[in-house]
């Protein structure tokens, strides 16, 4: 079949989207939506926040289009866009949590295209770490940012994203060691040097 | 032995261990596992597919761009700012058919313009019909940007530039257009800019025949 993802640019795109071309900005979408959903989806760790949290991202860019300089690819100003977005809602979810009091507990769902045990391991996993270690993992070892760049979006030292990805590997390892059934002879607190 | 701790063996996923640490992990066994282990899911997390958006999800974000005024469905007349009705003269008939050929290729390699004309072969099943219409689409964007470009370059009066690698661009928009047309027939984006291309071919084709310096 034809590979229908080559043709137009991202430049030829971005350039009409900013006119509020509707095909061009579908085109986009259809082009980076995949990408987009995947990391707030892991940020928010719940499908129905992610939808929200990728429209928010979406309309942000969107908005913004016209000042995209094509200094950094789209790909990765949309990234952070995403990014900025979901922990931006989080964070005010957060706000209204505490000042509304406790809500039911979320029941985290499994994405439905995680096509293998593995992944769909790993994506309960992440779904079930701490909020700010679940952040740190996802921005360092999914999304490949650095402890700099994790510092810049959440606020914090590279030192503290360093240690938060420490403890956010070892629950993991100990969750999915869990989920194995293969109960460790050295769980995950007894290993003490 | 006391075992390293489970950040530590974290940390040395991504760290050089000290000699304290390489001593105790080259013993034991249990460790270097654990290690092995997490370096496995590190490069496991860093491989996470993409997520699919759930069905509808276009839908409802295409509703909250129009409430906020940010996508727009505009005519093709009116989002290329054209309201002149395409007319057809002999002249440019004439110029049309000669440069139709390889004046045009020569014309648009000097204008460095070049561009991919999509072929699409018949559809026989949903996925290359759907396939025909992404290629549609992108031989739509392609020939507005290639417009735009082309309007941008010339301030949009068609005075500016060679005319005739202005006439041979516009004749590819033109060419580009109705091969997108010829997988989506009743697209009304498609057939408008088809229009406003050929009426702006055909301008092109007037100022070369009336510059003083054509071949003709």
């Amino acid at each position: 079949m034809r590979d229908a993802s080559v043709g137009a640019t991202d430049r030829q795109l971005i350039r009409l989207a900013a006119d509020g071309d509707a095909r061009a900005i579908r085109m986009l979408y259809d082009r980076y939506a995949p990408r987009v959903h995947a990391v707030v989806r892991r940020i928010a760790g719940d499908d129905d926040l992610a939808q929200d949290y990728a429209q928010e991202a979406w309309i942000r860019a969107i908005r913004a289009l016209p000042t995209f300089r094509g200094d950094a690819r789209f790909s990765t100003w949309l990234h952070r866009i995403a990014v900025n977005a979901a922990l931006q809602a989080l964070r005010k979810a957060e706000t209204r949590r505490k000042h509304e009091g406790p809500a039911p507990a979320d029941v985290p769902i499994a994405p439905v295209h995680a096509d293998s045990i593995l992944q769909k391991r790993l994506e309960r996993a992440l779904d079930e770490l701490p909020e700010g270690m679940r952040q740190v993992i996802i921005l360092h070892d999914v999304e490949g940012y650095t402890h700099e760049e994790i510092g810049d979006v959440l606020g914090v030292t590279s030192g503290t994203s360093k240690s938060q990805l420490s403890k956010a590997r070892a629950k993991m390892r100990a969750m999915l060691a869990n989920l194995d059934g293969a109960a460790q002879e050295h769980g995950a607190e007894a290993w003490s040097i | 032995m006391e075992h390293l701790t489970a950040e530590t063996l974290a940390r040395l996923v991504d760290d050089v261990p000290r000699p304290d640490e390489t001593e105790h992990l080259e013993a034991c066994d249990a460790c270097s596992g654990e290690l092995t282990a997490l370096r496995e899911q590190t490069e496991a997390l860093a491989s996470l597919p993409d997520i699919m958006p759930p069905l509808g999800d276009w839908q409802v974000l295409e509703a909250q761009l129009r409430s906020e005024g940010l996508l727009e469905d505009p005519s093709p007349f009116q989002k290329l700012a054209l309201a002149r009705t395409p007319g057809w003269m002999p002249a440019a008939a004439a110029i049309v058919l000669f440069l139709g050929g390889a004046g045009a290729g020569a014309a648009l390699t000097r204008g460095g313009v070049g561009l991919a004309l999509p072929s699409v072969p018949e559809a026989t099943s949903v996925e290359d019909a759907a396939t025909a219409v992404l290629v549609a689409e992108q031989g739509y964007v392609t020939a507005v940007s290639l417009y735009h470009e082309l309007l941008a370059r010339d301030g949009g009066s068609g005075g500016g530039g060679d005319p005739i690698s202005r006439y041979a661009a516009l004749e590819h928009v033109v060419s580009v257009s109705q091969a997108a047309i010829r997988q989506a027939p009743g697209d009304l984006y498609l057939n408008g800019l088809l229009a406003s291309a050929i009426a702006e071919r055909d301008a092109a084709a007037r100022v070369v025949s009336a510059s003083r310096d054509n071949w003709f």
